[in-house]
């Protein structure tokens, strides 16, 4: 009976221990995770915080599904691996022996690292613990702040505001999430901010954390300006948890590094998720995606493999839906340019493919709140940010992931002011027709 | 607006509601349970999406609040074409 152990209750380790359950129903499955909670959907919590969701509904799994997967689950946090004697030890002082290993620890928040940062109302948003303890300030503050400038900066932003709390946003540079957005799109989710009652704050970066009695009072700016706050929020990117796999030797760079089966250096230890750095062959290069989809994916190859049925992983076309000042946005393929002041590394619901530089053309469209931008590449499309109304987004994913041939289209795509939504769904509605494909 | 098209859109709407029924889209969704959360008679909306599958639940009234509420767009509506001939709602918009 082969022995699984699985670090980590997040999207990665939960989808692995459902398909070695479906490949080895006798094998013996150690969850071990130091979260208080069991399997939740981290990007529920911005749901939550906002108050459109009760704590209840974000865990998915009910006790008879844990049940149907038949597993030992562990509260507690692994200290060391020695992978020759194939052993995890754990802060309890027990340890466990392994056949397959699987690291799926995640990322966390990094740090502000100012002075005043350990004060009582600097929070994050990493886990629910985090989301309660916002909640809990926020039941009492008058103002926040909140620093960062990727999807978790702005859902915090969005469950203050909805709970009453007057917020201020700041931003190091003059738009939010440049590293996906441009500065149109940027300025409709800020506009929509401000009218919201969100005060921006351009241009502006904390020199220090004002405190009074053990608790946040205020900030202090570099430009000398003080602003008072009961909670100070952060959210300046993510950084994969690798001590573990650092201090056993595990080869890594700023994820763990795996080959496609998803097998880190060391024999039949395997990572996935936002910790793992997956080798991609088309660029050559090894990227981190802190995406919910890749990570399920993720799991689910590695626990392939991990149960003995060879298994691949190919790195999709990054693709996410998300909610930016209440507009669903959806963001696939490459569609960014270069680093942005406001994060350090990878954003959570980010990939690194976003932000390289596109050898594209852009042609754009937008009107009201609804903005559509298509990044046109030679003879496919290679990335869309669809703002707002939805409705083209089945298309543009199909065509882009499927990597259409767009040229009986594309000089009219890059024409001024051209019709980009016609052209667009009369494509797909050509090549659907071409393959007879069922699509809804 | 006028008093007529306004009970034409309401129609229009309605017609769409009672022919379809709520299919999801797996790769967008990230379990977050908005849609069984405001599902009126309780189904289990997430799962639904979860394994890809039509809420075809017969106490399903169609009311659009899991589709409307989905921050992710994950769920739409597809006809069912069981009065494909007694009424086309594409005819009347």
């Amino acid at each position: 009976m082969r022995r699984y152990v699985i670090v980590g209750s997040g999207a990665a380790g939960i989808s692995a221990i459902e398909t070695i359950r479906k490949l080895d129903p006798s094998g013996e499955i150690t969850l071990i995770s130091d979260e208080m909670h069991n399997y939740y959907s981290r990007p529920g919590l911005a749901y939550y915080l906002t108050g459109e969701l009760a704590e209840e509904y974000l865990f998915p799994f009910s006790r008879n599904d844990f049940k149907n997967l038949k597993l030992c689950h562990l509260q507690a946090r692994v200290v060391s691996i020695n992978p020759d004697e194939h052993q995890v030890w754990l802060n309890t002082g027990k340890s466990l022996i392994y056949d397959r290993l699987l690291i799926a620890v995640g990322a966390s928040a990094v740090g502000l690292n100012i002075p005043g940062d350990n004060l009582a109302g600097v929070v994050k948003l990493d886990n629910l613990d985090d989301a309660r303890q916002i909640i809990r300030l926020a039941r009492k503050a008058r103002a926040a702040i909140v620093v960062g400038g990727g999807i978790t900066a702005l859902e915090i932003v969005e469950g203050l505001l909805a709970r009453g709390v007057r917020t201020h946003f700041l931003l190091r540079g003059e738009t939010y999430w440049s590293n996906v957005l441009d500065r149109v799109e940027s300025g409709i989710v800020l506009h929509r901010l401000q009218e919201e009652g969100v005060k921006i704050h351009f241009n502006t970066e904390i020199e220090k954390i004002l405190g009074n009695r053990g608790k946040v009072a205020g900030v202090q700016t570099r430009d000398g300006r003080r602003l008072a706050c009961e909670i100070l929020a952060y959210a300046i990117g993510v950084r994969p948890r690798i001590e573990l796999a650092q201090a056993s030797s595990l080869k890594t760079n700023r994820g763990i590094l795996v080959d496609s089966r998803l097998c880190t250096s060391a024999a039949d230890i395997f990572a996935a998720g936002d910790v793992a750095e997956v080798y991609d062959p088309l660029s050559g290069k090894s990227v981190i995606d802190s995406l919910w989809g890749p990570a399920r994916d993720q799991g689910r190859i590695a626990g392939a493999n991990m149960a003995g049925v060879a298994a691949h992983y190919s790195k999709p076309i990054p693709f996410n839906v998300t909610r930016l000042a209440n507009l669903t946005t959806m963001i696939i393929g490459t569609v960014g340019k270069g680093m942005d002041k406001d994060l350090v590394g990878i954003a959570r619901g980010d990939s690194e493919t976003w932000r390289r530089l596109p050898e594209a053309i852009a042609a754009q469209s937008d009107f009201d709140v609804n903005r559509l931008r298509i990044l046109v590449g030679q003879r496919n499309l290679l990335g869309a940010i669809v703002m707002g109304d939805q409705s083209l987004s089945k298309a543009l994913q199909d065509l882009i992931v499927n990597q259409v041939d767009i040229s009986a289209i594309r000089d009219r795509l890059l024409q001024a002011g051209a019709p980009l939504a016609n052209l667009v769904t009369d494509l797909y509605l050509k090549v659907r027709e071409k393959d007879a494909r069922p699509v809804y | 607006m006028n008093i007529k098209k306004f009970f034409r859109q309401d129609s229009v709407r309605r017609a769409a509601l009672v022919q379809g029924f709520v299919v999801p889209d797996t790769s967008r969704c990230v379990q977050c349970g908005i849609c069984s959360y405001n599902c009126p008679i309780n189904i289990d909306v997430r799962r639904h999406a979860w394994l890809g599958i039509p809420v075809k639940d017969s106490h399903c009234l169609t009311c659009g609040e899991c589709v409307a509420r989905c921050p992710r767009g994950v769920l739409s509506f597809e006809r069912t074409n069981l009065f494909a001939e007694q009424a086309d709602v594409s005819g009347e918009a």
